[in-house]
C-alpha cells in the first residue's frame, strides 16, 4: 500500500475508450474512481510523499510546500489541532443543519472519507481508498449549540483506527452581508500517532489540505447545491482520473 | 471513433499539441449542460500553455477556452437553456451564487475551482476555474474539442437567438470582452491619449473599445507590421513599431512629453524584450525561477502620465520584477484581473447585433480541428500573418 502510486491509482479507473471495460453503471464507476484516486489532488492518503512529489507538486513547479501530519506533533508528543476558516454566504442555522445532515456531510468530506449515519447523532467515518479497512471509526455529536457550534468526538470503542479525535465547527456572523464565518478545527489522532511513528508517516495525510478542501466543499454545497467537480472529465489519459 | 468518443486537441508538454480521440463528456451535476462545439478559437493565452509556462498542466489535458456551439444535453436543474440552443461559452466558470458573482466579479468566483486549495497555496486565494487552463485553475477539460461539459450552465453561456454567423459572435467567449474590460479599467476620459501594448486580438479589441469610450487619441504598439496595420485600419490608431523606434521617445513626442494618460498591457508574461532587460530575464528563467517577463509593464510604468492608469488584461503567471518605485512616486492606478465575462456578454452582443462592431475582422485562419497542432505552431511563431485561428470541429 505504501507503494501505491498515483499512476497506479489512475490505471485502476475503467477506461471507457475500451467500451468492454465499462460494464459498471456510471455512478459506481465514479465512486470507485473517487475512492481509489481519493477525489482530490491534494489530499493524499496512503500515497507516499514521493508520489505526491511526482504528480501534484511537479505540476506546480515545486512551489507548494505543505506540513505533513507528523509536522503537527508537538515536542510533548501531542497533536496540534488544524484550524481553518471560510466565509459562507448563508445564515448560521442553515449551515449548522447542513453540517450535521449525513448526506451533506458525506459530500463535504467526500474527498477523503465515506460517512454514514449509524444512529442518532452517531456517524461512521471510513477513509476512502485502500486504507478503508484500517481507518474506520465512529463519531458522535458531543456539543450542538445550533447555529453556533457543532462538535463531533470519536467514540473509542467503535473504532478500528480513527484518523481524528474531534471535528468541530463554529459559526460566527461575517461582516455586512457576507454571511457566516465557519471555522473547522480538526484534532488528528492517527493510529500510533506519536512523534515519528511509522503509521503517521505512512498515512502521509496533508492536514491543512484535508481541512481546507472540506471547507471549500461545504461552502460550495451551501451556496450552489453542488460541489464543483471534474469527475468523468475527458482527456487523452482516458476518462475519470481525478487529479 | 465511436459514439462514446470525440476528437480533441490535447496538451502533451512544451510545443506538443495533438489531435486525440478522447471520451465524450457527460452530465455530471444537474446544473451541467453539454455543448456540441461548432467553432472554437486558439487564444494568445493558450500559447503560455504551449510554451509550458503555466504550472499545473498534465499530459493529456484537453485545451481551449473560446468555444461556441449547440446545446445537446442539459442537467435536470438547468432552466435557462434547452437542447438546440445556440450558445457562446465564456472562458471563466462562475457559480452565480457566491458573494463575488453577486458583486459581478465573476472571474473571482469562490466555488468553481475544485482545486482551490492548490491555487490558494500559490496565490493566497483562488480565482474562478477556467476551461482548459491547468489543474491550478480547475482542471476542467477545454473547448478545442467536439463536445464540452459546461458546469453552472444557467450562469455562463449566452444564447444567440439571431442567425448572425458564428464568426461574428465567437469572440464573446473571451477576447472581445477582455479587450473591452481592459479599456473600461483604464477609466478613459474624452481628452485622453490611450496607449495599447500588444496588437493581438485583445489589443485590437482594446483599441476599438477605447475609441468607443471616446478616447481622443489611441496609440498601438507592436512589432508585427500586419497587426499594426490592422489597429490602424480597424481601430483608427496611430502606431509604433518597437523594433524600429524607442517607445518612450515616440510616446513622449506624440503626447507633448506628458505621456499617455491610460496605458494598457495586452501582452502579459511572454513579452519579447529587447536589450539587456531581456537577457537578464531569460537567464533567470533558465534557472527555473519561473518569473514572468514584464517588459511591457516596465515600459508602461515608465511612459504613463503621472497620476494615470495602467490596465493589465495581459496574463501573468508568477512573479514579475517591476519598478514599484516609479509606480508609487508617479501615483499610478493599476487595474487588472481575468475578465468578469457575464458582465459584458449581453451589452457586447448588442453592439455586434447593432453593427457597431464586427469582431470577425481579427480572423486570419479558419481550419478544421485536425489542423490545430500546426496552427498552434504557426500562431506561436507569428508566421503567415497569423492573428486569430478559428477551428471548426
Amino acid at each position: 500500500m505504501s507503494e501505491h502510486s498515483f499512476d497506479s491509482a489512475v490505471e485502476d479507473v475503467p477506461n471507457s475508450m475500451h467500451p468492454g471495460a465499462s460494464a459498471e453503471p456510471n455512478r459506481s464507476r465514479w465512486k470507485r474512481a473517487g475512492t481509489v484516486a481519493l477525489g482530490g489532488a491534494l489530499v493524499v492518503f496512503g500515497l507516499r510523499r514521493r508520489s505526491l512529489g511526482g504528480t501534484v507538486l511537479a505540476l506546480v513547479g515545486g512551489a507548494l510546500s505543505y506540513r505533513t501530519l507528523s509536522d503537527y506533533l508537538t515536542d510533548a508528543g501531542e497533536m496540534e489541532p488544524v484550524e481553518r476558516s471560510i466565509t459562507i454566504d448563508k445564515p448560521a442555522d442553515e449551515l449548522s443543519d447542513l453540517a450535521r445532515d449525513p448526506e451533506s456531510l458525506a459530500r463535504i468530506v467526500g474527498h477523503f472519507a465515506d460517512v454514514s449515519a449509524v444512529g442518532d447523532d452517531r456517524y461512521r467515518w471510513s477513509a476512502g481508498g485502500p486504507l478503508a479497512r484500517e481507518l474506520s471509526w465512529e463519531m458522535e455529536i458531543a456539543a450542538d449549540e445550533s447555529g453556533e457550534r457543532l462538535r463531533w468526538e470519536t467514540v473509542d470503542d467503535e473504532s478500528i483506527g480513527a484518523l481524528f479525535d474531534s471535528w468541530s465547527l463554529s459559526f460566527d456572523p461575517a461582516p455586512g452581508d457576507r454571511g457566516t464565518t465557519v471555522t473547522l478545527e480538526v484534532r488528528f489522532d492517527p493510529p500510533g500517532g506519536t512523534a515519528g511513528s511509522a503509521a503517521a508517516e505512512r498515512l502521509d495525510v496533508v492536514p491543512e489540505s484535508l481541512v481546507g478542501t472540506a471547507l471549500d466543499r461545504f461552502k460550495s454545497l451551501a451556496e450552489t447545491g453542488t460541489v464543483p467537480t471534474t469527475e468523468h472529465r475527458p482527456s487523452a489519459r482516458g476518462r475519470g482520473d481525478l487529479l | 471513433m465511436t459514439d462514446e468518443t470525440m476528437r480533441a486537441l490535447t496538451w502533451h508538454g512544451e510545443k506538443d499539441v495533438r489531435v486525440s480521440e478522447v471520451p465524450r463528456p457527460e452530465i455530471v451535476e444537474p446544473t451541467d449542460a453539454i455543448v456540441e462545439i461548432t467553432a472554437t478559437a486558439i487564444c494568445g493565452s493558450d500559447l503560455h500553455l504551449y510554451n509550458d509556462r503555466m504550472p499545473g498542466m498534465r499530459e493529456g489535458d484537453v485545451l481551449g477556452h473560446e468555444p461556441m456551439g449547440e446545446v445537446v444535453e442539459t442537467g435536470d436543474q438547468v432552466e435557462n437553456l434547452e437542447v438546440g440552443d445556440r450558445v457562446v461559452v465564456p472562458f471563466t466558470i462562475s457559480c452565480g451564487s457566491c458573494w463575488f458573482c453577486e458583486e459581478e466579479l465573476y472571474s473571482l468566483c469562490d466555488n468553481s475551482n475544485p482545486n482551490a486549495e492548490m491555487a490558494r497555496k500559490m496565490m493566497g486565494q483562488s480565482p474562478a476555474g477556467l476551461f482548459g487552463y491547468s489543474h491550478l485553475l480547475g482542471g476542467y477539460a477545454g473547448g478545442q474539442a467536439e463536445f464540452l461539459r459546461v458546469p453552472y450552465a444557467d450562469v455562463g453561456p449566452i444564447k444567440i437567438e439571431s442567425d448572425i454567423p458564428d464568426e461574428q459572435v465567437l469572440f464573446l467567449s473571451d477576447v472581445f470582452p477582455t479587450g473591452y474590460m481592459a479599456a473600461e479599467n483604464a477609466d478613459i476620459e474624452p481628452e485622453d491619449t490611450v496607449a495599447v501594448w500588444g496588437c493581438g486580438p485583445v489589443g485590437q479589441f482594446a483599441v476599438q473599445s477605447a475609441q468607443m469610450m471616446g478616447a481622443n487619441q489611441v496609440i498601438a504598439i507592436d512589432r508585427v507590421p500586419e497587426r499594426l496595420e490592422m489597429a490602424g485600419e480597424h481601430g483608427d490608431a496611430e502606431t509604433i513599431n518597437y523594433e524600429h523606434a524607442d517607445v518612450y521617445d515616440q510616446l513622449m513626442s506624440m503626447t507633448g512629453g506628458r505621456g499617455p494618460d491610460r496605458c494598457i498591457d495586452a501582452v502579459g508574461t511572454e513579452a519579447h524584450g529587447t536589450g539587456l532587460d531581456g537577457v537578464s530575464d531569460r537567464v533567470k528563467e533558465g534557472a527555473k525561477l519561473q518569473d514572468d517577463r514584464p517588459y511591457v509593464l516596465r515600459e508602461a510604468i515608465k511612459c504613463c502620465r503621472k497620476g494615470g492608469t495602467l490596465s493589465v488584461p495581459g496574463v501573468y503567471l508568477g512573479r514579475a520584477n517591476v519598478p514599484f518605485g516609479p509606480l508609487m512616486n508617479k501615483a499610478l492606478t493599476v487595474k487588472t484581473g481575468q475578465t468578469h465575462m457575464q458582465r459584458y456578454l449581453d451589452p457586447l452582443l448588442g453592439k455586434i447585433e447593432e453593427g457597431e462592431i464586427d469582431p470577425s475582422f481579427i480572423i486570419s485562419h479558419q481550419v478544421g480541428l485536425e489542423d490545430g497542432p500546426e496552427m498552434y505552431q504557426t500562431f506561436n511563431d507569428k508566421e503567415d500573418d497569423c492573428i486569430k485561428v478559428v477551428m471548426t470541429p
